[in-house]
């Protein structure tokens, strides 16, 4: 048995859960969290992404210099983003498809943000309604 | 690779995240969480609050990485010199597969 942990970005939640349908495990758990990644270090990736996220926020309410900073935050690190977590608890033979349909999923053409997934050993499930443990619990 | 998570105090939480990326780990995941430790929660008054905010820091580092991880969080999650009841807890687990999505690449 094994947990698999996936960090995807807000947005993607619905295309996530349709995935997992898909996948053949439609068993859950999912949060809010916040978080950062590692540091970008190509400076045009972060420019480019600057120039893009500042044209999507300008309106009439909001302050540029206000506006930018919040921007600026984001990208240099200081800033965690928000992220949405998913736990999905499966038998090892599902892992690679899972995690396949979990990168299909959340891939976008941002790339940077898309998400990590991480797969952890599990030693035991039981299900609460029959007290069944182990495999038959999932 | 290890998932090392670590309840802290959530004051404490910015100051952590600060040293762990000037220590190279800039990479974290933050969940707010409630719960008591070993003392069931505090007494104030006639009231006991057994459920305590606080902020859960979670992060993948490479084995070799583990020691220097705890080494930065046991440092600024404490407080004072001594420390004292509620500072928190770090667990230790392991990952055995990690995945980029954006590049599809198996590993960090």
């Amino acid at each position: 048995m094994k947990e698999i942990i996936a960090f995807v970005r807000m947005n993607k939640t619905g295309a996530t859960k349709k995935a997992l349908v898909e996948a053949g495990v439609a068993g859950f758990t999912a949060s809010k969290v916040m978080g950062r990644g590692k540091l970008v270090d190509s400076p045009e990736a972060i420019a480019e992404r600057k120039a893009k996220l500042m044209d999507m926020a300008v309106d009439d309410i909001s302050e540029t210099a206000e506006t930018e900073k919040l921007v600026t935050g984001f990208l240099d690190g200081s800033r965690l983003f928000p992220r949405r977590m998913f736990t999905i608890l499966a038998q090892d033979d599902q892992v690679s498809k899972i995690v396949e349909a979990l990168m299909q999923a959340n891939r976008t053409e941002n790339r940077i943000g898309d998400g990590k997934i991480f797969v952890l050993p599990l030693y035991d499930a039981v299900r609460v309604r029959t007290g069944e443990a182990g495999e038959e619990a999932l | 690779m290890l998932l090392v998570r670590a309840v802290v105090r959530p004051e404490k939480k910015d100051e952590v995240l600060f040293e762990l990326s000037k220590a190279g780990f800039h990479a974290a995941t933050v969940v707010d969480v409630v719960g008591r430790g070993k003392q069931k929660g505090i007494k104030i008054g006639g009231v006991v609050y057994d459920e305590i905010p606080k902020s859960l820091i979670m992060l993948a580092v490479q084995d070799e990485d583990k020691k220097d991880v705890i080494d930065v969080i046991l440092r600024t999650a404490k407080t004072g010199d001594k420390g004292a009841y509620g500072d928190g807890k770090i667990f230790v687990g392991p990952i055995e597969e990690a995945y980029t999505i954006s590049s599809g690449a198996a590993k960090l």
